[in-house]
């Protein structure tokens, strides 16, 4: 970099001088040559004028001595051209002389000159020629001469001079383009270090450069920019460090088409939501990927009018998910460049718990309306005349009885239901040792286990530490399960209840029956309200279909859980695991 | 050279729009054979009605697909690749439209079938449905990914649909066998089954026509079991 600005700064000092003493040298040497030139030429002239005033015999006489004043060679010629005298002695002095054109030109206008090279002394010279006359005739002629060597010599001392100075001149300039390249190059290249650095990317700090002119504005400049650079490249960091952030975490799903509507940009809460089958989906249109009909028509209806659109769709067959799209533009800095945003948002958990709570009240008002409908029935046909038999009468108010009673028994656990879930159930908490309570319960399911003809049998372990629970809740789930576990036992099978610690600071209470199971896939759902495996054996057992259900929600306020597994045909275990008392909990709920 | 980069790219669009079409046009058929399971399924008449009236637009999507491939076809004159795609396209569009016309007979024997009590519950026919809709899928799916391997599973698929109606026939023989009334419902259902059967063929024409476009190798009157392991090895690049 340094050597460049050198040798630009050189080179141009170069050019000048050379230009410079190359015309001063033309120009000059030719006015030199013209003037020594012009000035022997008159010399000759002036002494040859002299010499003329005098007879022709005379000049002949005396032509050494004129030779010597003049400095010139003297020739003098006859009429006929014939060299009469010659001071030169090597000079050839034979043949006319009368063509040479000095003398021509001497003969026609008066007097004559020309520069040529001669022959004869093998030199250029000036020759100055004049006619001798004798009156109006032309007897002779007399003709100096000069060599030219003495105005070589004197061009030749002016070049020498010339080309000293040119010397100079080229050392003091590779001096003086050296240091003020350096001075000029020194900070420019400062800056250049500088702006390097940048451009890799590191922090160069600030440029130290002390110069009030304008190379010192610019590195001041300089400065300005790169912290104002970084002051915005580290807000745009920021930025997006937030938007990558909300971006990838967001439990919503994003999808980025470009303008071509091709998938550029998935985010994780995408990834998770379509799950597995829709891999590499980066470069297709959702189309492509998808195929999905409500996608399409939700993108098309975006694309005809521009401007957002929400919709529903459904996606995936095995288990569909329902998904709430909405379509925006994104705005860029080209406006050109229309990408487009979709937002997913998971509604399947929504749309279920709708579905859950519209099946509550269908299932609800149906469970309703069955007992209504037989003691309505009963009551009309005892109204009718029934009432009169005495036997027909009771058997019918008994099984009314049945009825109503039976509806009492479902108000009431919905009541329970609700109330656990409104958390306004009261539970009194305490410390309470299992076998005391499993005893009386098992006294009380005995009797119906008997009618079946169920074997009942218990396992607790006597180290059995104390369990944190609400006396009466707590007989209610062991009464739940082990009705639930004698109601679908067919006669002859067994029924046991265990209790053993349980890793974690639980006490696991198994009631595992002989029953007709349950299929796998309906186990997860057995906790629903309503839920029933075999909806009309159930019912017809008396069960609410409320009974798991109110087991799963009084295990929760009891910070337990309930596990089942079951073969159909098999049977069905339920573990009840409850926490030890005195261990601690987050949050004791009245 | 500006010019020619303009024209390719637009022509590359219209390859591109092709392609869209017939995705839209499967995901259309895809949807009316959902539809029309559920219809059957759940007696629902409206639900069919609506395949038999969406079938307009699987028809419009048929017409225009057409028209694009026969225009790209005269104006560009396509050579290698893009010419196989383009007369796939063609076959694709034609099985997609037939199994669009199929979901519509199917949603009016349906029609009739919601008429008429339930003969018997439904197994095999729901499982004939999923099996033709993942068949569509998956050989769109290769179609998409040009992904010979999946094609050819997808071809594999057929023989369990053919296995799947002819049990239904010998199911539905018996039941008409031992109770005359029973011969109108098992006839409709055995419309349907054999409509099934004829949609997952067409899946499987779609199939052949995707290893066709992307080895060059015809196998539509192949038997799926007896493609070569390496079929898809033989990838052919222009051809």
């Amino acid at each position: 970099m340094k050597g460049r600005l050198f040798f630009k700064i050189f080179a141009t000092y170069l050019v000048i001088a050379v230009l410079a003493i190359g015309i001063i040298g033309f120009l000059a040497g030719n006015q030199i040559r013209a003037k020594l030139e012009q000035q022997i030429e008159n010399e000759l002239m002036a002494h040859a004028r002299i010499v003329d005033l005098y007879p022709l015999k005379e000049i002949e006489a005396h032509v050494g001595e004129i030779a010597d004043i003049a400095k010139a060679r003297v020739t003098i010629i006859d009429g006929e051209g014939n060299v009469i005298a010659e001071t030169d002695p090597e000079a050839a002095v034979l043949g006319s002389h009368l063509e040479r054109p000095e003398i021509q030109e001497a003969r026609v206008r008066g007097s004559g000159k020309t520069t040529r090279y001669s022959r004869t002394l093998k030199e250029d010279m000036i020759y100055v020629a004049l006619p001798i006359r004798k009156g109006p005739e032309i007897v002779g002629y007399i003709r100096l001469a000069r060599p030219l060597g003495e105005v070589r010599k004197t061009i030749e001392e002016f070049t020498a001079i010339l080309l000293q100075s040119f010397l100079v001149i080229l050392v003091s300039s590779v001096l003086v383009a050296f240091l003020f390249s350096r001075r000029l190059t020194t900070p420019i290249r400062d800056m250049e270090h500088f702006t390097e650095r940048l451009r890799r990317g590191e922090t160069p700090g600030t440029l130290m450069i002390r110069s009030s002119d304008e190379i010192g504005q610019l590195a001041e400049n300089i400065n300005y920019m790169v912290d104002e650079l970084q002051r915005r490249i580290a807000a745009l960091q920021e930025e997006k460090a937030k938007v990558e952030a909300a971006f990838s975490s967001a439990l919503d799903g994003v999808l980025i088409l470009d303008s071509q509507g091709r998938i550029e940009t998935v985010n994780r809460g995408m990834r998770t939501m379509i799950g597995e089958r829709y891999r590499d989906i980066v470069g297709k249109t959702p189309l492509e990927a998808f195929r999905n009909l409500g996608l399409q028509k939700a993108l098309d209806q975006y694309r005809s009018g521009g401007t957002l659109v929400s919709q529903e769709i459904e996606m995936g067959e095995e288990n569909p998910i329902m998904l709430d799209v909405s379509i925006t533009p994104v705005r860029g800095v080209d406006a050109v460049e229309g990408k487009t945003m979709l937002v997913f948002h998971d509604l399947t958990r929504l749309k279920k718990l709708e579905r859950m709570r519209v099946d509550f009240v269908a299932n609800v008002t149906h469970e309703i309306k069955t007992p209504l409908t037989a003691i309505l029935g009963f009551v009309e046909t005892l109204q009718d005349g029934a009432i009169e038999d005495r036997e027909t009468a009771k058997k019918f108010l008994s099984t009314i009885a049945r009825h109503a009673e039976r509806l009492n028994r479902l108000v009431e656990d919905l009541l329970t239901i609700s109330n656990t879930e409104l958390g306004e159930l009261h539970f009194s908490f305490e410390s309470v040792a299992l076998s005391g309570i499993a005893q009386s319960v098992l006294h009380m399911i005995q009797q119906k286990a008997r009618e079946k003809n169920i074997e009942i049998t218990s396992a607790i372990s006597e180290d059995l530490p104390l369990i944190r629970a609400d006396r009466d809740r707590l007989s209610q789930i062991l009464i739940n399960i082990l009705d639930n576990a004698v109601k679908f036992t067919p006669e002859g099978g067994t029924v046991s209840l265990s209790a053993a610690p349980a890793a974690g600071n639980e006490v696991v209470v198994k009631i595992a029956d002989t029953g007709i199971g349950v299929p796998r896939d309906e186990i997860p759902r057995l906790g629903e309200r309503f839920y029933r495996v075999d909806k009309t054996r159930s019912r017809e057992l008396g069960g609410t279909g409320l009974g798991l259900s109110i087991v799963k929600h009084l295990m929760t306020a009891h910070k337990g859980r309930m596990e089942i597994e079951s073969q159909l045909g098999r049977g069905t275990t339920v573990s009840l695991y409850f926490p030890i008392a005195g261990t601690p909990s987050p949050d004791s709920r009245s | 050279m500006d010019e020619r980069k303009r024209l390719s790219t637009h022509y590359e669009r219209e390859l591109h729009e092709i392609k869209q079409n017939l995705l839209y046009s499967g995901a259309l058929t895809e949807k009316a054979i959902e539809n029309v399971l559920a219809s059957l399924l759940d007696r629902n008449s409206e639900l069919a009605r609506q395949v038999i009236e969406g079938d307009v637009e699987i028809d419009k999507l048929d017409t225009e697909i057409e028209e694009q491939c026969i225009r790209l076809l005269a104006l560009r004159q396509p050579i290698a690749r893009d010419l196989r795609f383009i007369t796939t396209a063609i076959k694709i569009n034609g099985h997609l439209e037939r199994i669009g016309d199929m979901a519509v007979n199917i949603a009016e024997k349906v029609l009739q079938l919601n008429e008429v009590p339930q003969l018997k519950p439904y197994i095999d026919l729901p499982r004939m449905a999923v099996i033709a809709r993942e068949m569509i899928r998956g050989s769109l799916d290769a179609f998409v990914r040009e992904d010979c391997q999946l094609a050819n599973r997808i071809r594999r698929m057929d023989t369990s649909i053919d296995t799947l109606n002819e049990q239904i026939f010998r199911e539905l023989l018996t039941f008409m066998l031992e109770d005359v009334r029973t011969i109108h419902r098992a006839l409709l259902i055995m419309q349907v089954s054999k409509n099934l059967e004829r949609i997952a063929d067409h899946a499987k024409g779609i199939a052949d026509m995707v290893v066709y476009m992307v080895t060059g190798i015809n196998v539509r009157h192949e038997w799926p079991g007896d493609a070569p392991d390496d079929l898809c090895e033989t990838e052919r690049e222009g051809g």
